[in-house]
C-alpha cells in the first residue's frame, strides 16, 4: 500500500507542480495584447517557457521556431510524467504521448506528398523538422530518413519493426490504388485511439474510472468532430462513416454516431448529448465557421474532465 | 565525487583557414561538448558550404552502410579513433558507386524474388482456410445475384464493418481466426454491391488477389504456388550465395570507405554549428576543467592564430544548460546506471551515486542476510562481470559483488548460511554458528523497529542534502517553503515525535521517534504552526519568488487544495517512514522462506534432503534475489533520491569520431 501512496504521490506533486507553472487567463491576455511578435516573444520569456525560448537569437525568431521550441516544454513535460508515473499507468501516459508521434508521421508523409512544391533552395527535412513535434531520439520513426526518401511508399517501408507498421500495411494498398493520404491518415487515427482506448481500459479500480472520464471525452470530442466533418465536407457514406469512427467513448454513445451516420439531425443528436451546448444549430448552419467554435466548446468538455481529476 | 565533473564554458576564434584543422583537434579527442552558435555568425553570408558537404557525406556514410548491410558486413570502426582521415567527397564516391551498382545488380533481383515468394506464400495463407472448397475461386466474382469479397483485414475493423453493414442482407464468415490478419469472406445481393464495396474498403479489407492465370480450384492452385515457391527459393540462395562472395571482395576497402565518410561527416557537422564570420568561424562549447589545459594545447598546436576565451561558471548560477560529465569509475559505473536511470544530476547538484554505493548494498544485505547465499551471489556477480558466466548480466555484476558482500556480512549478523540457522546449522553442518546481533525470525518486532528506525535516519539525511542542495542553488524560496524544505523537515520531526508519543513503550515503537518526542521541545505548540507553514508552503513559495497571483482559482478553492497538500504530506511522511519496515519484513521473510525449504526437505540428511536443499537455495537466491533487488531499487527512488535529487542535467555529448567511445 506504501508504495502505491508515495508513488502516487511523487507524481500528483510532480502534475501539481506542472499545472501551477500554467500560463493563467491573466497571463494569455496580457500576451495577446503585446503589440508586436517580438514584444509577444519577450513577455514569453518572463513565463516558465522562458528556458526554451533562451536559445533563440533575435533575428532568427519566426513563429514556427518559437512554437517548436514552446512544444520543447510540453516533450519535456511528457517525459518527465512518463518516467515517474506508476507502472500501471505508465503505458496511458506514454500513448497518450504517441499522439505526437502519429502527429509527426502524418506531417511527414504529407511534407512528402507536397514536397515537389516547395522552394529547392531549402531541403526538404529543413522545411520539415521545424513542424515535428519535438520528440527524443525514442521516437520509433526514423523521420528524417522517411521524409529524405522522397514517396511515401518508400517512406512507410521504413516503419518496418515500429508500432504502425501493420496499420500502415493495410492502408497502403488503399493509398496505392488512390493516392490520396486519406486512408492512410484515417487508420493511423482509429489505431491510435483504439490503443489508447485499450490502455485505460487495462487500468483497475479509481484509475480506470478517471481516465475513462477524461479519454473517453477526448474520443468523444473526436468521433463527434470526424463524423460531422466527413458528412459534411467529404459527403461519405454510411457505411464509411461508421467505419472510419469509434464505436466507445464517455459520453457520446455509438447509437449517437450512427444516428448522424444514417442522417439524423446532427444540432439534435449533440444536443442531446450536451443539454448545456449553446446554439448547436447556429453553428452548424455555417460549418466553415461554426465547427471550429463547436471543436472549442468540446475541447472544453474535455478540459473540465482534467481539472476535475485534481480535485478527486 | 560528490559533484559532476567541474566544466569549462570555451569560446574559439579560428581563422577560417584553420578551421578543419581545429575541428579535427576538437572531434578527435572526445573532451568538447558542442554548442550551436551558428547565431554567433553573420546572416549575409548565406548557408554555408559546409552545411551541403554535411549532408552530402551524411547521405554517403548511409549508402555504404545500406551497401554493407546488403552483403551482411558489420559495422567495424577502427578501436583508436584517428582524426587524419578526412577525405574530399569525389575522392571516395566514385568507388562507392563502383561497388554499390555491382551490389545493386544482385541484391535487385534478389529483393525481387523474395517479394515474389512473399506474395506467392500471402496467396496460399489466403487460400489455406478455403482449401478444402470444391469451387472455382474465380468464379465467385462471376456469379449474377450475390456480390462476393473474400479477404483480410484489421482484426481491429471486423466488428466495426459488421456494424457499417448492418442495414443492408448479407452474410459474413470469419474464414481463418488471426490476431493480425483474419481472412473473412463477405456475400450479398448483387444490388448492394456498392454498399457492401465502401463498407469493405472502408474497414482496410483487402481483397484476395490472386493473378487471373492461377486458375482452378483452391487445391490446384495451391499445388501451382508451392511449385513457384521451390523455384524462387533456389534463384534466392543462388544470389545470397554470390553477394556473400562480393562481401568477402569487398569487405576492407568497405569499411576503411565508411570510416573515411564517417569521420568526414562528424567533422563536418562540427563545422556547421560553428558561428561563421567574414574572416573567421566562432566555437562555442564545453570542456571538462580537467581537460581544458591539454586541448588547449592541442589547439595551438593546430592553429597558431586561435583565440582562446574560457569561462568557469559557479556552480550555483543558473546552470540548466551546461552539460553534465559524471565522474567515470569502473567500479561505480552499475551503481551510476542506477542513478542514471532515475536521473542525472543537474551542474551544481549533489552527484548521489556515492551516497547510493553505500546505501544500496547495505539495505540489499539487510533483506537478503545469509552468508552462503551471499557468496554465490558474489561469485554470479564476478562471473558475470567478467563475461564467464551469465553474460548478460555483466553491466550488473559488480553490483551483485557488493550485494553479496553485505549480505554475506549481514548473514554473520543474523547467524544464518545457506538458509540453516540456529541448531540447525550444528545438526546439518557440523559447526557452530551463532549470530553475532540477531536472528530476525526470533526477533521479528525489534528487527522491523529498527528498520524504521534506519529509514527515518536515511530520510532525515534526505532533508539535509536536499536543504544542502537547495543553499548551493541559492535557491531560499525552496530551502525554506520546498517540498523538502526547513518547514517540511520540521514537521517531519514533530510527527516524528508525536508518533514516538502515540506508540510509547510498545516493541515496534521506533527508537528515533520516542527519542525525539523526549527532547525538551514544546512539540505540541510547534506541530500546528509548522502543520499550517506545510499547508501554505505553496503561497509562502510565490511570495518568496516574486510569483503572482499569490492565490489562485479563489480563496475557497485554495483553501480546499492546501489542505489537500497538508493531508498529501502527512500520509506521504507515514508512507515513507513505513516503507522502511519492508527491510525488516524481508529479514524475516528470507528465514521463513528458507523454513519452508526444511519443511519439504524433511529432517532425514538423505540425499533427496540434500538435493531440496540445493534447489531451496538456487530458488531463494534467483526470485528472491530478485524481489529483494527491486524492493532496494525502489526504496532509493521513491524514498531516498526523490527527498533530495532532482536531475534533469543535461548529458555530457562530446564530439566523437567512433561511435564506440564511451561517454568521457
Amino acid at each position: 500500500m506504501a508504495s502505491g501512496v508515495s508513488g502516487y504521490a511523487a507524481i500528483s506533486t510532480r502534475v501539481r507542480a506542472m499545472k501551477a507553472d500554467l500560463l493563467s487567463a491573466q497571463d494569455m491576455a496580457r500576451l495577446n495584447e503585446s503589440p508586436d511578435f517580438a514584444s509577444l516573444v519577450a513577455a514569453l520569456k518572463n513565463t516558465p517557457y522562458g528556458k526554451y525560448l533562451a536559445g533563440l537569437k533575435e533575428s532568427d525568431l519566426t513563429p514556427r521556431r518559437v512554437v517548436f521550441a514552446i512544444k520543447s516544454k510540453l516533450s519535456d513535460s511528457y517525459n518527465s510524467i512518463a518516467q515517474q508515473s506508476p507502472s500501471e499507468s505508465r503505458p496511458l501516459i506514454k500513448q497518450l504521448y504517441r499522439y505526437f508521434e502519429v502527429g509527426n508521421l502524418k506531417a511527414v508523409l504529407r511534407s512528402i506528398q507536397t514536397v515537389s512544391s516547395w522552394n529547392t533552395d531549402i531541403s526538404s527535412w529543413d522545411r520539415v523538422r521545424e513542424v515535428l513535434f519535438p520528440f527524443p531520439s525514442s521516437s520509433s520513426i526514423p523521420a528524417q530518413a522517411m521524409v529524405e526518401t522522397g514517396n511515401v511508399g518508400g517512406a512507410v517501408e521504413l516503419l518496418k519493426g515500429t508500432p504502425y507498421e501493420s496499420t500502415m500495411t493495410f492502408a497502403m494498398k488503399r493509398f496505392s490504388a488512390e493516392q490520396n493520404l486519406f486512408p492512410l491518415e484515417v487508420a493511423l487515427d482509429l489505431d491510435y485511439w483504439r490503443t489508447l482506448w485499450a490502455a485505460t481500459k487495462r487500468l483497475t479500480g479509481k484509475d480506470q474510472e478517471v481516465a475513462t472520464k477524461i479519454i473517453g471525452s477526448l474520443l468523444d470530442m473526436n468521433n463527434l468532430m470526424w463524423v460531422i466533418r466527413y458528412k459534411i465536407y467529404h459527403k461519405l457514406s454510411e457505411e464509411e462513416l461508421i467505419n472510419y469512427t469509434l464505436p466507445f467513448g464517455y459520453r457520446v454513445k455509438d447509437e449517437d454516431v450512427r444516428a448522424i451516420a444514417s442522417g439524423a439531425d446532427i444540432a439534435s443528436v449533440i444536443s442531446k448529448i450536451y443539454p448545456t451546448l449553446q446554439d448547436v444549430n447556429t453553428l452548424l448552419d455555417d460549418p466553415q465557421t461554426g465547427l471550429p467554435k463547436l471543436e472549442q466548446q468540446l475541447k472544453r468538455q474535455v478540459m473540465n474532465q482534467c481539472l476535475a481529476a485534481f480535485y478527486w | 565525487m560528490f559533484f559532476p565533473k567541474e566544466m569549462t564554458e570555451v569560446e574559439l576564434i579560428i581563422p577560417s583557414k584553420d578551421i578543419v584543422a581545429v575541428a579535427k583537434v576538437l572531434s578527435g579527442h572526445g573532451v568538447f561538448h558542442q554548442v550551436d552558435s551558428t547565431y554567433l555568425g553573420l546572416e549575409n553570408l548565406g548557408p554555408s558550404a559546409w552545411q551541403e558537404k554535411a549532408g552530402n557525406y551524411s547521405a554517403l556514410e548511409r549508402r555504404i552502410q545500406a551497401i554493407m548491410q546488403t552483403l551482411g558486413l558489420p559495422e567495424e570502426y577502427p578501436t583508436k579513433a584517428n582524426a587524419e582521415n578526412m577525405v574530399e567527397l569525389e575522392s571516395i564516391r566514385p568507388a562507392v558507386s563502383r561497388i554499390d551498382e555491382e551490389v545493386k545488380r544482385n541484391s535487385d533481383q534478389l529483393s525481387n524474388e523474395k517479394k515474389q515468394v512473399e506474395l506467392y506464400e500471402s496467396q496460399l495463407r489466403q487460400l489455406e482456410p478455403i482449401a478444402d472448397v470444391k469451387v472455382e475461386v474465380g468464379a465467385l466474382n462471376k456469379s449474377v445475384y450475390m456480390h462476393s469479397i473474400l479477404g483480410v483485414l484489421p482484426a481491429a475493423n471486423i466488428s466495426r464493418l459488421k456494424t457499417s453493414i448492418g442495414r443492408v442482407p448479407h452474410v459474413f464468415f470469419t474464414l481463418r481466426e488471426d490476431s493480425q490478419k483474419p481472412v473473412v469472406w463477405l456475400l450479398g445481393p448483387k444490388s448492394n454491391s456498392d454498399i457492401l464495396e465502401r463498407a469493405a474498403k472502408s474497414a482496410y479489407l483487402t481483397p484476395l488477389s490472386l493473378p487471373d492465370e492461377l486458375n482452378g480450384t483452391p487445391e490446384q492452385i495451391t499445388a501451382t504456388l508451392k511449385k513457384e515457391i521451390e523455384a524462387s527459393k533456389k534463384k534466392i540462395a543462388d544470389l545470397e550465395a554470390d553477394l556473400t562472395k562480393l562481401g568477402k571482395t569487398h569487405k576492407a576497402e568497405l569499411q576503411q570507405l565508411l570510416w573515411d565518410a564517417h569521420i568526414s561527416r562528424v567533422m563536418a557537422d562540427a563545422i556547421v554549428r560553428f558561428g561563421q564570420l567574414r574572416h573567421t568561424y566562432v566555437v562555442v562549447g564545453w570542456v571538462p576543467s580537467a581537460d581544458l589545459e591539454n586541448l588547449t594545447t592541442k589547439l595551438k598546436n593546430a592553429s597558431k592564430e586561435v583565440l582562446i576565451e574560457t569561462h568557469t561558471p559557479s556552480r550555483s548560477d543558473h546552470n540548466s544548460n551546461i552539460p553534465v560529465a559524471l565522474t567515470q569509475n569502473k567500479w561505480l559505473k552499475p551503481i551510476q546506471n542506477l542513478v542514471t536511470t532515475f536521473g542525472r544530476p543537474s551542474y551544481g547538484e549533489l552527484d548521489p551515486t556515492l551516497l547510493i554505493a553505500l546505501s544500496f548494498p547495505i539495505l540489499y544485505g539487510a533483506m537478503f542476510g545469509d552468508i552462503g547465499q551471499g557468496l554465490v551471489l558474489m561469485l554470479v556477480g564476478i562471473l558475470a562481470h567478467n563475461r564467464i558466466f551469465m553474460k548478460g548480466l555483466q553491466s550488473l555484476g559488480l553490483l551483485l559483488v557488493y550485494a553479496g558482500f553485505f549480505a554475506t556480512i549481514f548473514g554473520f549478523m543474523y547467524g544464518s548460511i545457506f538458509g540453516f540457522e540456529g541448531h540447525l546449522v550444528h545438526e546439518y553442518l557440523h559447526f557452530d554458528l551463532h549470530p553475532l546481533w540477531i536472528s530476525p525470525l526470533e526477533n521479528i518486532l525489534t528487527i522491523l523497529g529498527f528498520a524504521i528506525d534506519a529509514g527515518i535516519v536515511i530520510l532525515i539525511f534526505g532533508y539535509l542534502l536536499s536543504l544542502f542542495n537547495t543553499i548551493r542553488a541559492k535557491d531560499w524560496a525552496h530551502f525554506w517553503f520546498g517540498h523538502t524544505g526547513v518547514v517540511s523537515l520540521v514537521f517531519y520531526i514533530c510527527f516524528l515525535a508525536l508518533l514516538g508519543g502515540f506508540l510509547g513503550d510498545t516493541a515496534i515503537a521506533p527508537k528515533v521517534a520516542v527519542a525525539i518526542g523526549q527532547l525538551p521541545l514544546p512539540f505540541n505548540i510547534l506541530t500546528p504552526i509548522f502543520a499550517l507553514g506545510l499547508m501554505f508552503n505553496g503561497l509562502f513559495r510565490n511570495m518568496a519568488e516574486g510569483h503572482r497571483p499569490l492565490v489562485e482559482g479563489g480563496i475557497a478553492m485554495f483553501l480546499v487544495t492546501s489542505f489537500m497538500d497538508l493531508f498529501e504530506g502527512v500520509i506521504s511522511m507515514l508512507s515513507n517512514t513505513l516503507s522502511f519496515v519492508r527491510v525488516g519484513a524481508f529479514a524475516v521473510a528470507h528465514g521463513g522462506l528458507s523454513l519452508a525449504i526444511f519443511s519439504l526437505a524433511g529432517h532425514e540428511p538423505d540425499l533427496g534432503f540434500w538435493i531440496t536443499i540445493v534447489l531451496g537455495n538456487i530458488f531463494i537466491i534467483g526470485f528472491e534475489g530478485l524481489i529483494v533487488y527491486i524492493q532496494t531499487m525502489r526504496l532509493h527512488y521513491y524514498e531516498i533520491l526523490g527527498k533530495f535529487f532532482h536531475g534533469g542535467g543535461m548529458r555530457f555529448e562530446p564530439l566523437k569520431l567512433n561511435p564506440s567511445q564511451e561517454e568521457a
